[in-house]
């Protein structure tokens, strides 16, 4: 706000407007104002605001036309309460054991084709290509894919597994979860793969040279140069992963029709309970809900990380700082 | 472009205001004649439908274009909403821009509809001229008049059937059963197709509740909301226990389709034309649709659900989505609207074509419902003025969403049979649980 | 890396090529089944096995029946000109506050820094009801400025993007600008942000795959599908919950994927930097 009071006694003359406006001070306000008054009005516009919205919402018992009145926590009692709800998120498990799965074969691949390996374009294409299509696409993909009889009993009979043995991809409520898990992984896996061998490409040829020398085997070479370097970006896919897992909306949306045959994940059930049962009282809590579950999660993975990585990160800190001087 | 049009848009309007000095009150839906009054009215009006085959493939236009020959003036734009039931909810929240006509949606309660729109009559007289009118209405006031009416049966093809050597349509559940089974070991077709993935299909099963199950016209309306536990077992192979209970029993007896999650709606009208399923439990609309899928729609049968309530057997009839009107619009554009509503529901045959129960009540009936021969169509009477909101309410309130597209519950039967994960009866005893916790929480009487 | 090759050592790498060879056809299966089935005629579909190649790959039927049908090429127009003013107005928007954000201590700094990191955190599609009633009151429905005012003003991913890259610019940079008497307005446009291509790359990357598969939106703010189609909504209205002839859907699904995987075969080298370098580094 200081430029503001300026104005007057320099406004006289253009020159010495210019004078006043090239002053650091009075120019650091003008762009930080200009700059970042769009972005925050945008932020609090389509997040905030709503959001302040969602949680006067959660304390009523309203249809999306008409308030019925004033529910207090009752809502929120529901949601806890009412095993149908809260129990969704036992689904979610499926989603966090697929993502660790995923991150784990994105590592491994990305260590695999940072080396020198025949094809490597062709197999990094492959894999990451997935992560492009269409989210409509990939819902009538894998309908395709897991119709009885249909793409993937044809390639199990083809290895000799009779089409008797086989389960019904989407009805065996055993497995329909992780028939949806697998297509996010099919999506996901090949994004996080790049992003953790650009990683590895990083670092300094001459340490895993320095490292032969020492007597390193392949092992060693991953867990002491490789996985230090890439920690960062590492947890932040971890973390990006397990609160994906935990609103994971699209495989049933697309797949298993609104998430029929006990595929629903918790954002499905808010999704049905708002447009389906009209309770967009008690939907609005349930995102509430989710919302805190999801900050809490990533509060604590991040101390987690902190933690058992501190040796790490410091390692991390220094490789940055020299590069930083290069 | 839109602003345009929009100016455009609003000088037709003020001219229309000018020439025609009549048209700024809105009349009832029957306060005027079709084909006489309003002819040189001058609007544009935009629909809203559900119905987005009919919108694409131009059916809908065709009927335009009949109208149009009697009000060359009023140009009717029709929109076709894919997922309808969830996306007019959000546009009706949005203000009142919407259109001029929709199919009202089950998410407004009753006592909502005059906030969004025009009403259309009085329920009195309107029942004198009309099938299923009490649908949209609040406190003896009109808002919805019904697009078609259905009445609710089974779609069968008569060959398969004859093929497994039944002789005599089944009036009981177990005679049903027994029918699929036959089915099932005589012929290769599916007994019954449930078309589980397609969702809408399973909601269908709400509709059978009313009169197919029960005969009784104030049961879903009246009676049931003071029922402590209506979804109970009679013991006598009637009522929702009896209903929920066919496809249960279905299911469990292998008497569906292989894998349900993959069932694919368009492909089953082929299907049942060709004699590869036997039945189908969906309203008569669909009958129409199973005819036309291919060459042997002769095949093609309708035949009331399979109980008998003392020896009687009834039908639940009624209306399909209502027509509402925009109240928020201008005179002329809601005298439009209006003015292409009746033309709708009188003039157009779209009832008849659909092979639906004609609106009026001396339309015509389209042949198919010779198969109600000797059965009664049982609609449902319209809740009590003092409680009009509380079937909507009680709905809402126990989850169960019957009618209104819970086909979630629905397929967890289908679920629930087929892994043995549940009996029907404990399915049922958790929708009675849901229903008196509603019943309690609204503090209804109980009886 | 080993000079001796082991037989150890040779079946490791055999175990190496063939875990990667699984996972290629594994990544590559669902897609190509799609192709197979995109050519086949409905009789062949049905007689067929789902991973026989066509009879006739110059069967473009179903390609054409969707082409002329779907009014996928409006979508295409569409698509591609939202895509493109939403990633100039986020990129503009995000290098922007980034640029404040890591060049400038002031009050509020790091308020700002969290709210858009808590933002990243609150899933978005909750809020809808409200997002709704604020864009009709806005006039934004059934606009397509509305849809991109709203595309662009939703976008956390590329400010955060942009302000990781912003920390490995040497401030160094802007200091001898600023000697030589440049404003900060001139350091920002004339030095820092001809630097930020790779971060820009990356954000052009993921917003405009988002906006290209973007549906639900699409879906809900662009109502009268006459006038407005994008790629997915021209792919699920024609293609829909109701219609199932997968030899049709495939078509569709691919003539929606093509101009991806064109781009993606052409830029694979910028793609991967692009990601790599904006995302990484930080």
């Amino acid at each position: 706000m200081g430029p503001v009071n300026n104005i007057t006694p320099t406004a006289t003359a253009n020159t010495t407007f210019r004078d006043w406006f090239i002053r650091p001070n009075v120019q650091k306000w003008f762009v930080i104002v200009s700059f970042a008054i769009i972005p925050v009005f945008m932020l609090l516009l389509f997040t905030y605001y709503p959001f302040l919205k969602m949680i006067e919402f959660s304390f009523y018992n309203m249809s999306y036309t008409k308030v019925r009145g004033f529910y207090g926590l009752k809502n929120y009692i529901d949601i806890f309460s009412k095993p149908e709800l809260f129990s969704t998120f036992r689904i979610s498990l499926y989603y966090m054991v697929g993502a660790l799965l995923q991150i784990g074969l994105a590592l491994y691949f990305a260590t695999i084709l940072s080396f020198k390996t025949k094809g490597s374009a062709f197999y990094k294409g492959a894999m990451f290509f997935p992560f492009l299509i269409n989210g409509i696409a990939i819902g009538f993909i894998f309908k395709f894919f897991y119709t009885r009889g249909y793409v993937l009993d044809t390639v199990l009979q083809f290895l000799g597994i009779p089409l008797e043995s086989l389960p019904y991809w989407l009805r065996d409520t055993t497995i329909n979860n992780w028939s949806l898990v697998a297509t996010s992984l099919w999506k996901y896996m090949g994004q996080n793969m790049v992003l953790f061998a650009g990683a590895i490409m990083s670092v300094d040829p001459t340490l895993y040279e320095a490292a032969a020398i020492d007597g390193a085997n392949k092992w060693h070479q991953f867990r002491f140069i490789i996985l230090p370097s890439i920690f960062t970006v590492l947890t932040l896919n971890v973390i990006l992963s397990i609160t994906g897992s935990l609103s994971a909306f699209e495989p049933p949306y697309v797949i298993t029709s609104m998430g029929g045959n006990g595929t629903a994940t918790y954002f499905i059930k808010m999704h049905q309970t708002a447009h389906v049962q009209y309770k967009v009282g008690l939907a609005c809590a349930m995102a509430v809900v989710l919302a805190l579950i999801i900050i809490i999660v990533t509060v604590i993975q991040k101390l987690a990380f902190k933690y058992a990585f501190r040796n790490a990160t410091t390692e991390t800190k220094v490789a940055k700082k020299s590069k930083g001087a290069k | 472009m839109k602003k345009t049009l929009a100016i455009i848009l609003s000088t037709l309007l003020v001219l229309a205001m000018v020439t025609t000095a009549f048209a700024t009150e809105v009349p009832t839906f029957d306060g005027f004649v079709l084909g006489t009054d309003y002819t040189d009215i001058t609007a544009t009006i935009k629909v809203l439908s559900h119905r987005t085959d009919l919108v694409n493939d131009g059916v809908f236009g065709a009927y335009v274009e009949e109208f149009n020959k009697v009000y060359p003036n009023i140009t009717v734009e029709y929109e076709g909403l894919t997922d309808y039931a969830e996306d007019i909810t959000l546009r009706l929240t949005g203000g009142d821009s919407w259109g001029d006509v929709m199919m009202l949606p089950a998410s407004l309660e009753a006592d909502e509809f005059s906030n969004y729109y025009t009403p259309l009559g009085n329920l009195a007289e309107m029942t004198e001229i009309y099938n299923f009118i009490n649908n949209k209405q609040f406190e003896g006031t009109v808002y919805g008049i019904p697009s078609t009416g259905n009445a609710q049966g089974i779609v069968y093809n008569k060959a398969v059937f004859e093929k497994a050597g039944i002789t005599e349509l089944p009036k009981t559940p177990e005679a049903f059963i027994a029918a699929l089974q036959a089915i099932k070991d005589n012929t290769d077709a599916t007994p019954l197709y449930t078309n589980y993935a397609a969702g809408w299909t399973m909601g269908a099963w709400d509709a059978y509740l009313g009169g197919s199950a029960t005969g009784d016209p104030d049961f879903m309306n009246i009676k049931m909301l003071h029922d402590a536990d209506p979804f109970s077992d009679r013991g006598d192979a009637t009522g929702p226990y009896a209903v929920y209970k066919v496809l249960y029993d279905a299911v469990a007896a292998g008497l569906i389709e292989d894998d349900y999650t993959t069932t694919d709606w368009e492909s089953s009208k082929v299907m049942i034309n060709n004699g590869e399923i036997g039945c189908m439990v969906l309203g008569s609309w669909a009958f129409s649709q199973m005819v036309e899928a291919g060459p042997n729609g002769d095949d093609i049968g309708y035949m009331s659900f399979p109980i008998t309530v003392d020896g009687v057997q009834s039908a639940s009839a009624g209306a399909d989505y209502c027509y509402a009107i925009n109240a928020k619009a201008d005179a002329n554009q809601q005298i439009a609207a209006m003015v292409y509503v009746k033309w709708m529901t009188y003039e157009s045959k779209f009832a008849y074509n659909e092979g639906g129960i004609p609106i009026n009540k001396d339309g015509e009936y389209p042949a198919l419902y010779a198969a109600f021969e000797g059965i009664e169509f049982v609609p449902d009477t319209n809740a009590l003025d003092s409680e009009a909101t509380l079937p909507d309410e009680l709905n809402t309130e126990s989850a169960l969403s019957l009618n209104r597209g819970n086909n979630e519950k629905v397929q967890k039967i289908v679920e629930a049979a087929f892994n043995q994960s549940q009996t029907i009866d404990e399915i049922m005893a958790n929708w009675n649980e849901a229903w008196a916790t509603a019943q309690t929480d609204l503090g209804v009487t109980v009886e | 890396m080993g000079v001796e090759r082991t037989p150890k050592d040779l079946f490791f790498k055999f175990l190496k090529h063939l875990s990667l060879v699984v996972c290629a056809i594994a990544c590559l299966l669902p897609l190509i089944s799609c192709i197979f089935a995109a050519f086949k005629s409905s009789e062949e579909f049905a007689m067929t096995s789902k991973v026989a190649p066509p009879q006739n790959w110059l069967n473009f039927e179903n390609f054409k029946m969707f082409w002329n049908e779907s009014g996928i090429a409006q979508g295409f127009i569409t698509s591609i000109f939202v895509m493109v003013v939403v990633i100039c107005i986020s990129v503009m928007m995000g290098s922007m506050i980034a640029y404040v954000l890591d060049r400038f201590k002031f009050v509020g700094n790091s308020l700002i820094r969290n709210a858009f990191l808590l933002a990243s955190l609150i899933p978005g599609l909750a809020m809808q009801v409200t997002i709704y009633k604020m864009m009709v009151n806005m006039n934004l429905v059934n606009s397509l400025f509305g849809y991109i005012f709203m595309m662009a003003g939703t976008d956390v991913i590329s400010i955060y993007i942009l302000l990781q890259y912003f920390e490995n610019l040497p401030v160094a940079l802007d200091e001898s600008a600023i000697i030589e008497g440049c404003t900060y307005y001139g350091v920002f446009f004339k030095i820092l942000f001809p630097l930020l291509r790779p971060a820009i790359v990356t954000c052009m990357i993921l917003k405009g795959v988002g906006i290209y598969n973007e549906y639900y939106n699409a879906n809900l703010y662009l109502q009268d599908k006459k006038l407005f189609k994008t790629v997915s909504t021209a792919l699920y209205t024609y293609l829909g919950p109701t219609k199932s002839q997968y030899e049709i859907i495939c078509a569709g699904v691919l003539i929606c994927t093509a101009p991806i995987l064109i781009i993606f075969i052409l830029f694979q080298k910028q793609i991967y930097n692009g990601m790599t370098n904006g995302a990484v580094k930080g």
